[in-house]
């Protein structure tokens, strides 16, 4: 058991931060507004070919995709700083995660050589079509329906809380081809189809990140379809378990708790009350590093599926809301102009426990898969 | 990064696993508040297990899972002390069992040491009683507790070796913590899953499953963090896993009661064997303040 990097880790941990301090603008700490503004995907796109071009978009990707097959490690290494310094990646961060690899597994050869090069140039942005107005967490129930008709599906329906809509070119849509949770297929679905309606919903997250997507007779040939017909569970449970320790949240928490300490430490504001709350959001977070590095550590040894990863998930879901907490009441300054990075990293963290599935699905996971409890009647 | 243990540390770990499990049972006439085990600790100095840290192929990870996995048994043993402090002492002639007195309060296995730690204030210094210093005390926490009636010759630490010291005692109380909060984990977990009440075990409401998986992240997150400070030798390491011990086992405790209902108030149920250990231990070093001062010091001093 070794809690400590190597050489090599280290090196490539200073390669990619030495990446960001020459290429991210020198006031980019003051304009961040919000994980998916048009500033925000416009920069990434540049940055992101930047990346490219540097081999670090997706070093851990097999080479015959633009990587290079480094481990998991560097993956996680790579993401920790890209997350510390506020994702400057936009939403490009989700296809170097899950889209590309879930694409690596599953697509067909026509799709994996249409949509993962321009992933690995970070020329393009996805956006995940999961959720609808009657199916958050109850993502079986979705009704989006997907209608063959000869070799076309025509797809009607609504997605909400889509983020990345606004700015994505292609949609990982899930639709149902029959009834049950056995008739859910999945479908790559360029967003300029005609039929396509995106309206954004104004969030306390920030510009740009969540929306309406509305699906009117939009018609997909059947060749946009990932995978076999009705394998959308499989698929998607290959895809959040990559997903539920993708982003590596204890960073930016951790970054941000020792911003506030600091903030408050030069205004003679780090008094006994914030000493206490500041301890207990540093262990949180360091918890949820460890619980993550565990999966990560897991995943380099060829586990990909390890209920450990709800813990971890549940883990780092704490430990944002301890820091978010902590800044809230010591520091609530900073969320009314003062610290435009503490803003951002406020408005991301509140999402914790939402975003890519309810932190209450993963206790339930944590329950019965960890602890082995009786499951729940239905 | 390398979350896996050594051959080594696997063998001797499981050897002490072997060892505890043929301890593992409560005995039914025991109805009191301490369990003591005098038959465990003479296995383990048999077996030389107290030692373990200073054998170069276990280390401290080793004396620490070690450490855990004996505080999971119903029988307290003065392990925690030994196995993670006494390496770290000046001098090599501190005889086990080793207890604190801090701030002249009662403290666990302080009736049965022969090397005291003695806390006041910011001072620590070293003792070696003798039986008739030492008073065994009542109490309702799950350790054997003793306190300080004489006064024996001390010697004071240097602030270096203090720290040292101080270090190595939150290693350890994380160790313990870790341990005791499995165990007490596993209880509950056991009881509601067959604990029917409006026609169905318990454990499949969803108040009590969410709370359950909570307490188990929680403990999940104090191992990681005590074994971290184990493997590293960091100081802000050891304060993070004492502070996230103590914080965690306030709120697991509490829980873990609730959970139990009437059948954990009673001395036949083992749970308070390890809720009131964890309850001894909420107190020590200053308690969640002291560990948030440490802590303060230790891994914000960038600020």
């Amino acid at each position: 058991m070794d809690f400590d990097w190597t050489a090599e880790q280290l090196s490539f941990r200073a390669t990619v931060r030495r990446f960001l301090a020459e290429n991210l603008p020198p006031d980019w700490e003051t304009r961040a507004d919000g994980p998916a503004s048009e500033m925000q995907s416009e920069f990434a796109e540049v940055f992101c070919g930047k990346l490219a071009q540097a081999g670090l978009l997706v070093p851990h990707w097999p080479a015959r995709w633009g990587g290079r097959d480094a481990d998991a490690w560097t993956a996680f290494i790579l993401a920790e700083e890209m997350w510390m310094a506020g994702e400057p990646r936009g939403g490009q961060y989700m296809n170097v995660n899950w889209i590309g690899p879930t694409l690596m597994l599953f697509g067909s050869e026509a799709q994996q050589q249409r949509y993962i090069p321009p992933m690995a140039q970070g020329k393009t942005i996805w956006c995940q079509g999961f959720s609808e107005p009657e199916a958050g967490s109850d993502l079986a129930s979705l009704r989006t329906r997907a209608d063959r008709h000869d070799e076309v599906y025509r797809i009607n329906g609504q997605k909400i809380w889509t983020s990345y809509a606004g700015y994505a070119d292609t949609c990982f849509l899930l639709a149902r081809t029959s009834p049950g949770k056995g008739g859910i297929s999945i479908f790559l679905l360029p967003m300029d189809t005609k039929g396509i309606t995106v309206r954004q919903i104004p969030s306390v997250i920030g510009e740009g990140d969540i929306h309406e997507v509305f699906f009117d007779d939009v018609e997909v040939p059947a060749s946009a379809m990932l995978g076999a017909e009705g394998q959308a569970w499989e698929i998607v449970r290959t895809s959040l378990s990559l997903e539920r320790v993708g982003i590596p949240r204890f960073a930016m928490a951790t970054r941000m708790l020792t911003r506030a300490v600091t903030t408050l430490k030069k205004a003679g504001r780090f008094g006994a009350g914030a000493v206490e709350q500041a301890a207990r959001a540093k262990a949180a977070c360091e918890a949820a590093r460890l619980y993550s590095y565990n999966i990560i550590d897991q995943r380099v040894r060829g586990v990909t599926a390890s209920p450990e990863a709800s813990a971890a998930r549940v883990a780092t879901v704490m430990a944002e809301r301890a820091v978010g907490e902590f800044v809230v009441e010591h520091l609530p300054d900073a969320l009314a102009g003062g610290d435009t990075m503490l803003l951002a990293h406020h408005q991301r963290a509140i999402v914790a426990g939402i975003a890519s599935g309810a932190a209450e699905i993963q206790l339930n996971l944590v329950a019965t898969e960890l602890l082995k409890l009786p499951r729940e009647p239905r | 990064m390398d979350f896996v243990l050594t051959d080594d540390q696997s063998a001797v770990v499981d050897a002490i696993d072997r060892l505890a499990q043929s301890f593992n049972e409560k005995p039914i006439d025991f109805h009191g508040f301490a369990l003591r085990g005098d038959a465990l600790e003479q296995a383990l100095i048999e077996g030389e297990y107290f030692d373990i840290v200073q054998i170069p192929e276990y280390g401290p990870t080793a004396a620490a899972l070690a450490v855990s996995r004996l505080a999971q048994a119903p029988f307290a043993v003065e392990a925690a002390l030994s196995m993670l402090l006494r390496h770290a002492l000046p001098g090599d002639d501190w005889p086990r069992p080793l207890a604190v007195v801090e701030n002249g309060r009662p403290g666990r296995f302080v009736a049965q040491a022969r090397t005291l730690i003695i806390i006041d204030g910011e001072c620590i210094g070293l003792a070696r009683p003798t039986p008739d210093m030492l008073e065994a005390v009542d109490s309702i926490f799950a350790y054997p507790m003793g306190r300080l009636v004489g006064q024996p010759q001390i010697t004071p630490l240097d602030g270096a070796t203090a720290d040292t010291v101080r270090q190595w005692l939150r290693v350890a109380l994380a160790a313990e913590a870790s341990g005791l909060l499995q165990a007490a984990l596993a209880s509950t977990v056991e009881h509601v899953s067959v604990r029917k009440q409006f026609g169905r075990p318990i454990g499949t409401f969803q108040a009590l499953r969410h709370r359950l998986a909570e307490c188990a992240v929680l403990s999940g997150g104090v191992r990681w963090l005590a074994l971290q400070a184990a493997a590293t030798g960091r100081p802000g390491d050891a304060a993070l896993a004492a502070s996230h011990a103590q914080e965690s086992a306030t709120r697991v405790v509490y829980d873990l009661h609730q959970m139990l209902g009437a059948m954990g108030m009673t001395l036949e149920h083992p749970l308070h064997l390890w809720t009131y250990r964890l309850k001894a231990l909420l107190s020590e070093l200053g308690g969640r303040g002291g560990q948030a001062q440490a802590v303060a010091e230790l891994c914000f001093e960038a600020g």
